[in-house]
């Protein structure tokens, strides 16, 4: 098989998904927001009181940094399945009987990832120069202060995302979790702040810190922000009315900055050649038969007779109670075992450390542990090909919908219960609730997402990134109650949770009208 | 019982239709649909199935509109698809408990019933193993367990054979026979043996349009005395292709042994006992 031809069928074979289509246009609504309207009531980058001017270079850098930082973010988790499909669909074992070298498959795949994230890029990169026309009141339109951004900072950060997604599945192979929550400390490290300094921005991955640096020295020269580090990045809420403005003119890059970019692609490529070394190239089976002696029992063909009107009769039963067992079974059961040792000590953690503690950082993580369960909630009938009989048994909404969505909630719920304890022993009923909503919102937006995209990837990925931001403590999205908040938000939890149950429920209708 | 489909027709994105305009009324006993890929035999099953609804015309069981009352038709059918799946992380008991309650049955017999079941199709020992340690054969008979699972009176089986061994065919072959005594059976298949031994009538079809329905000897009259057999040599064998339509070839002596269908048989021909096969090539290739 030809090297270009793998890249090229495997890219069309991804952007062709309902579930890239759905993906590209929460990418575009995402990116609309990088730059705030002018009006709007929120800010992304901003330098204790200031934001640029929304001149050429301030669109070109702040967008350039955002997606360097969202696509990083979402990336890895839309392009991370691409040897697994190849499994999946039996694909790489076809792939396996060919000339191509390890080395050049991987390498085909990393390029393949690369281009998907890129076509988001140029599709934000475009939106970036549209809202410049929008919102520029008069500033003259540079096109070098977009281009040199983007080429910098977020096409070799999105190089090396590709990578690591092809490495993650090389050493990880059929550990989707483990693939899944790796990155996502992997992700919380790269970020984690450093002093600025040229080592510093060199080993930046995510090209972001020489830009910030470069705009609080900038703002330096004219205010008086002499200890500033009140710089922020993501979304702030309700803090632009004080904002004063000044001109950000771009950045000029050191060329240690610029060689270090370079240095990251070429040890994305050397990474990926030290990962082909061990590449199970497609033989798989052999290798978990050798390691567990477990091989597919046989038994004799032997069918006997069967009489319908001889086998015990039966009776109609329309309980759900069945349904939501096996539900909660093919939850618990999902994954390998050793993991519920990781949920334990979750739930042990959820006990004892302080409170706060335990309801901001420990239960966002261990419900995020339960990501490759929560997102086959709506999804796993198509993946095993159920369907047939799912889609065609009694009343398949108000029965099987309704278990599936229930067994789900029951599970988030015994996940959180030694935190739901603590806040009734303390009599705090608002965050009693809050956990509650926060559980019955998490599994909602799971069966809508899989039903809307008939995928999983969607909700991994807004998953991902609302569990980065509830660890970052954002308040915009804290669905469980973990910061401080006034008094309507449990009714707009609540509303919202109600929107989507009603949202999850009409769909999977139309979806069943329109087999 | 009766299952009439009247004028149902199936129509895609754009103008492509996988069945079209198409009616057979069915009665106990066992239809065999013969036809080549694409021909749209599972799709009508998986109409009469409720897995989809026609673009137009009605499906009606016992005077009843399954297209508009799909749980009718859901409450007494047994229905194994081509392509199906198990989850493999449940044994065969978990998961045909699992299908029952999907299915919306239960009572105190279903667990005997279960194991009936599985002690028929020989899953009994394998039963409270997972099934994705199962071999292909054995996840089949879990396909067919769950058909079986509610009294059906109406059983749907879309190329069961796929994936049997000769011997298992044989004997999946007799279990329909058994099963055909209590309701109606429709099987599908694009391999003629599958059907000719079991069905009590046979409807072919062909690019999502009915070519023929009827007993199998009905079927079969479309070509008797048009079957013959010649001997040629190796080297005529594509002009002869060319010329007539070959039913099967064999080697022998050195040359090929032909049956092949035609009004005008060449010299030296022997005339053949015409079987299912040769009618539905004949009907699938010149229709």
């Amino acid at each position: 098989m030809n090297f270009f031809s793998i890249i090229k069928y495997d890219y069309l074979q991804r952007t062709r998904s309902y579930a890239f289509l759905i993906t590209l246009c929460a990418s575009l609504a995402i990116a609309y927001t990088f730059v705030p309207e002018p009006n709007a009531n929120y800010s992304t980058i901003r330098i204790a009181d200031y934001i640029g001017q929304y001149n050429s270079a301030w669109f070109g850098y702040v967008t350039a940094i955002m997606t360097s930082l969202f696509l990083s973010l979402i990336g890895f988790y839309l392009v991370n399945s691409g040897i697994k499909s190849d499994i999946e669909t039996n694909v790489g074992q076809i792939v396996a009987t060919t000339k191509v070298k390890n080395f050049n498959y991987l390498l085909a795949k990393v390029l393949s990832n690369f281009l998907v994230l890129l076509t988001i890029l140029v599709i934000i990169f475009t939106m970036s120069i549209i809202l410049f026309f929008l919102y520029s009141d008069g500033y003259s339109f540079e096109v070098f202060q977009f281009i040199k951004p983007y080429v910098l900072i977020p096409i070799p950060t999105l190089f090396f995302v590709a990578v690591l997604a092809v490495l993650f599945e090389v050493f990880f192979e059929r550990y989707t979790v483990v693939q899944n929550i790796g990155f996502f400390f992997l992700f919380s490290l790269l970020m984690g702040p450093n002093p600025y300094n040229e080592k510093n921005f060199s080993l930046d991955l995510f090209g972001s810190k020489i830009v910030m640096s470069q705009m609080e020295e900038q703002v330096k020269q004219v205010a008086d922000v002499k200890k500033t580090k009140q710089l922020s990045i993501g979304y702030v809420i309700g803090n632009v009315k004080k904002a004063k403005q000044f001109q950000f003119n771009g950045v000029n890059f050191t060329s240690s900055f610029i060689i270090s970019r370079f240095l990251w692609v070429l040890l994305g490529f050397i990474m990926i050649y030290i990962s082909s070394l061990s590449f199970h190239r497609f033989n798989i089976k052999e290798k978990i038969t050798t390691k567990k002696h477990k091989a597919t029992i046989q038994s004799k063909s032997i069918i006997k007779n069967i009489s319908l009107s001889h086998l015990a009769k039966v009776k109609m039963n329309f309980s759900i109670f069945p349904l939501l067992k096996t539900e909660l079974l093919l939850l618990i059961r999902k994954g390998k075992k050793w993991l519920w040792f990781i949920n334990l000590l979750g739930m042990v953690l959820l006990t004892f450390l302080p409170l706060q503690i335990a309801h901001q950082f420990v239960l966002p993580i261990l419900w995020f542990l339960q990501v490759s369960r929560l997102s086959e909630i709506t999804t796993k009938e198509i993946t095993n090909k159920v369907h047939y009989f799912a889609f065609t048994s009694y009343k398949p909404i108000y029965r099987l919908l309704v278990s599936q969505i229930g067994a789900s909630i029951l599970l988030v719920l015994f996940l959180a219960l030694p935190l739901l304890i603590r806040e009734l022993l303390i009599i705090n009923f608002s965050g009693f609730i809050s956990i509650l909503l926060g559980g019955v919102f998490l599994v909602l937006l799971s069966a809508s997402l899989g039903i809307v995209t008939k995928g999983k990837k969607l909700f991994e990925v807004l998953f991902f990134m609302i569990t980065y931001a509830n660890i970052n403590g954002i308040p915009f999205l804290d669905y469980f109650g973990a910061l401080t908040h006034s008094t309507t938000y449990l009714s707009k939890l609540l509303t919202l949770i109600l929107i989507l149950f009603a949202f999850t429920f009409i769909i999977r209708k139309k979806q069943l009208k329109k087999l | 019982m009766k299952l009439e489909i009247q004028n149902v027709s199936k129509r895609y994105t754009g103008n492509k239709y996988g069945l079209k305009d198409f009616s057979i009324t069915i009665e106990k006993g066992i239809l065999g649909l013969l036809g080549p890929n694409g021909a749209g035999k599972s799709t009508l099953l998986k109409m009469i199935a409720t897995v989809s609804k026609p673009t137009e015309g009605t499906i009606i069981l016992n005077k009843n509109n399954i297209v508009k009352d799909a749980n009718y038709m859901r409450k007494q059918i047994g229905f194994l698809p081509q392509d199906f799946g198990v989850y493999p992380n449940l044994n065969a008991y978990e998961f045909l408990k699992y299908m029952a309650a999907m299915k919306g049955i239960g009572g105190k017999d279903l667990n005997t019933r279960i194991t009936q079941l599985l002690e028929g199709l020989n899953l009994i020992e394998a039963a409270k193993k997972p099934i994705g340690s199962y071999s292909g054969g054995m996840k089949q008979r879990v396909g067919i367990a769950q058909a079986l699972l509610n009294n059906p009176k109406v059983l749907i089986f879309d190329e069961p054979t796929v994936g049997l061994d000769p011997e298992e065919r044989v004997r999946f072959r007799n279990l329909i026979t058994d099963l055909a005594n209590d309701c109606i059976v429709i099987l599908s298949s694009h391999i003629v043996s599958d059907i000719d031994t079991i069905a009590d009538e046979v409807a072919v079809l062909k690019n999502g349009t009915l070519l023929l329905k009827g007993h199998q000897e009905d079927v079969i009259n479309k070509v008797r005395n048009n079957v013959f057999e010649i001997s040629i040599p190796k080297g005529n064998y594509n002009l002869f292709k060319n010329k007539h339509l070959i039913v099967s070839t064999t080697r022998k002596s050195g040359n090929l042994m032909v049956r092949y269908i035609t009004d005008n048989p060449l010299e030296n021909s022997v005339k053949k006992e015409a079987n299912l096969e040769d009618a539905y090539l004949y009907l699938t290739k010149t229709k």
